[in-house]
């Protein structure tokens, strides 16, 4: 099948905004104009294509739906080429495609900086430490080439960076190592590492996403973040990758004075623990673990979070009035509670299922005022409200 | 096209590498980028305490290429997986790269394609001020990449784990932990060692939707 010419009248639309196709377009003669929301500003953006321009380039290629809608000004006509059309003709007329390029590389390269910038407010990651780690990562895992490369990279761009006294010692004992071994093979833990010998992190040990794997509840917390892999590192759940470089104790992002780290490192464990409880259902089991945590008053986050968490299981263990209590007790005790209006909602819910339409009603209402629309919590207490029957 | 003409006039951009190298490390500053013509290429990245698999990539293909673009932090590692070898060049010479090699143009052109539209999602998510909005949007972003109507399932499975959803939404993996951990006590989503479950994927849409609009008539 050859490329084939088509004629389209004024006004008409060539593809909508959304449509999958599989077509590159030129404009023969005529006038196109691609129409779309700049996606920062939200403004329509009208772009005129000359005669001889190619559309419609990118989502052809890379099979995602139109962003733009192409709309027809003056009667035109437009050549429609099927993708390996069009990689036929492009091959032949490298300096097409090499303006394409350019065109293309401006593009990524200005949303790939937005990116970047949104990335780098919330990510607080620098290179430095991610080169780092990456060292510390592989050294962990006894694959020491990898370790050097990463160690002596380090020392070639920051000479005198945060964490060189360290690395040039590292580079040292991971050439030892390296001799004395062989890559994969060495010793289970680094024998710098002071205090209690942490097991080395090792490649898919403990998936580091299972729920009840605590963010704060590694072991060796205590003993400084100067020997990597083998005092379990303080922030490796934050570290990697992707991530943030942020103290494993700042999880929440809140600021101000925290409990001792061990005790947060306890009291988050023991949370995330009896949430995975809940998931699997056993509230019972779960409800001993938050109540446990909510007494012992060591963290005052948990404590809160857990007399919440509390409330939800007597909910789904049918405890009504226990649940009623539980959550009145939340509600006198942390009157800011994050989850307060939930709370309430949970109360109503008991009122409504013991029967006590007055008093459901009063809650659902109380929800109303303190919710925005936007808020799922206001239709759930609407539809709550309406069903019964006030 | 790799016809011994060809190549000898690539000679000078031919570099070496044995198994098991680092050809570049994440975190590196690096403006060369490479098309492989003989073994194989790892791509990892380290997440948390997992060293991750992004691609394994084969001879004639490229890697490294955002260096084209600027000298930016490289986001993933290269190990070469068999003795590698491969052409490098850097913004400066790769003009001549594809004249002698127009394929590899059209598949830059391809790649650049899908990289200026995952970005651009990227950035949808990012500019979402709620945190829990910008965890369902990563959900939302994965499951336009399956070929399936949204609309017509509810539950949906995804191969990621907790520091991959923290990557794309740009938040700390203890952060998305725990905004992932509320929706598992919401009962909107089941957390496994290998996957992650959204129970109903057309609510996270709604979610994310309406916080989309609830933001834009602040702006306005």
């Amino acid at each position: 099948m050859a490329p084939k010419a088509i004629n389209y009248k004024s006004g008409s639309i060539i593809y909508f905004k959304g449509d999958v196709g599989d077509k590159v377009y030129i404009l023969n003669s005529g006038k196109v104009s691609l129409n779309y929301l700049d996606i920062e500003t939200g403004q329509e953006i009208h772009e005129l294509i000359k005669t001889g321009e190619f559309f419609g380039v990118k989502s052809a290629l890379g099979r995602y739906p139109r962003e733009e809608t192409a709309l027809v000004l003056q009667d035109s006509t437009v050549i429609g080429f099927a993708v390996p059309e069009f990689e036929a003709l492009a091959a032949q007329n490298t300096r097409v495609i090499i303006k394409m390029l350019k065109v293309f590389s401006n593009q990524l390269r200005r949303i790939h900086k937005r990116v970047q910038t949104l990335l780098n407010v919330e990510e607080l990651g620098k290179p430095e430490t991610g080169l780092y780690k990456i060292g510390e990562y592989y050294l962990g895992n006894r694959q020491y080439t990898q370790a050097l490369y990463a160690y002596k990279r380090y020392l070639v761009y920051y000479p005198s960076g945060t964490h060189s006294a360290d690395v040039t010692r590292k580079i040292e004992l991971t050439e030892e190592y390296l001799s004395k071994y062989g890559q994969g093979k060495g010793p289970e833990a680094n024998p710098e590492a002071e205090g209690t010998p942490a097991p080395v992190p090792r490649a898919g040990r403990e998936p580091a996403m299972a729920a009840q794997a605590a963010p704060a509840a590694q072991p060796g917390l205590q003993t400084g973040d100067r020997f990597g892999p083998g005092a379990a590192e303080p922030d490796r759940a934050a570290g990697g990758a992707a991530g943030a470089r942020r103290p494993a104790g700042d999880a929440d992002g809140g600021g101000g004075a925290r409990a001792p780290s061990r005790e947060l490192s306890d009291a988050a464990k023991a949370y995330y623990n009896a949430v995975s409880l809940v998931s699997q259902q056993k509230y019972q089991e779960a409800f001993q673990e938050f109540q446990q945590i909510a007494g012992s008053d060591k963290d005052a986050e948990y404590s809160s979070k857990s007399q919440f968490e509390m409330g939800r299981c007597l909910y789904f263990l049918g405890q009504k009035d226990a649940c009623i209590r539980t959550f009145t007790q939340l509600v006198q005790k942390y009157p800011k509670h994050p989850e307060l209006k939930e709370a309430l909602f949970y109360v109503g819910r008991c009122y409504e299922d013991k029967g006590d339409k007055a008093r459901a009603k009063g809650f659902y209402g109380k929800i109303l005022t303190m919710v925005t629309e936007e808020d799922p919590l206001y239709r759930k207490a609407r539809k709550a409200l309406k069903s019964i029957g006030a | 096209m790799s016809n011994g003409k060809t190549l000898s006039m690539f000679d000078r951009f031919r570099v070496t590498f044995e198994k098991g190298e680092v050809i570049f490390c994440e975190y590196e500053p690096g403006d060369t980028f490479y098309l492989i013509q003989q073994g194989r290429v790892q791509i990892a990245k380290i997440m948390g305490e997992i060293e991750k698999t992004v691609a394994i990539l084969q001879p004639n293909e490229l890697f490294g290429e955002m260096a084209i673009l600027e000298e930016a932090p490289r986001s993933a590692t290269a190990i070469a997986l068999d003795p590698v070898t491969a052409l490098a060049f850097n913004r400066e010479n790769f003009e001549i790269l594809l004249q002698g090699y127009p394929q590899i143009a059209l598949k830059l052109l391809k790649l650049f394609s899908v990289r200026i539209y995952d970005q651009k999602r990227q950035f949808m998510i990012l500019t979402l001020d709620d945190v829990e909005a910008k965890v369902a949007d990563v959900f939302l972003m994965l499951a336009e990449r399956e070929p399936i109507n949204m609309a017509e399932v509810e539950s949906m499975e995804f191969k990621a784990t907790v520091d991959d959803i923290a990557h794309w939404a740009g938040i700390s993996p203890a952060k998305c932990r725990e905004v992932i951990n509320h929706f598992v006590t919401q009962r909107r989503v089941e957390l496994h060692p290998d996957r992650i479950v959204v129970r109903n994927i057309n609510d996270f849409a709604r979610f994310v939707s309406t916080r989309r609009r609830y933001q834009e008539r602040n702006l306005a």
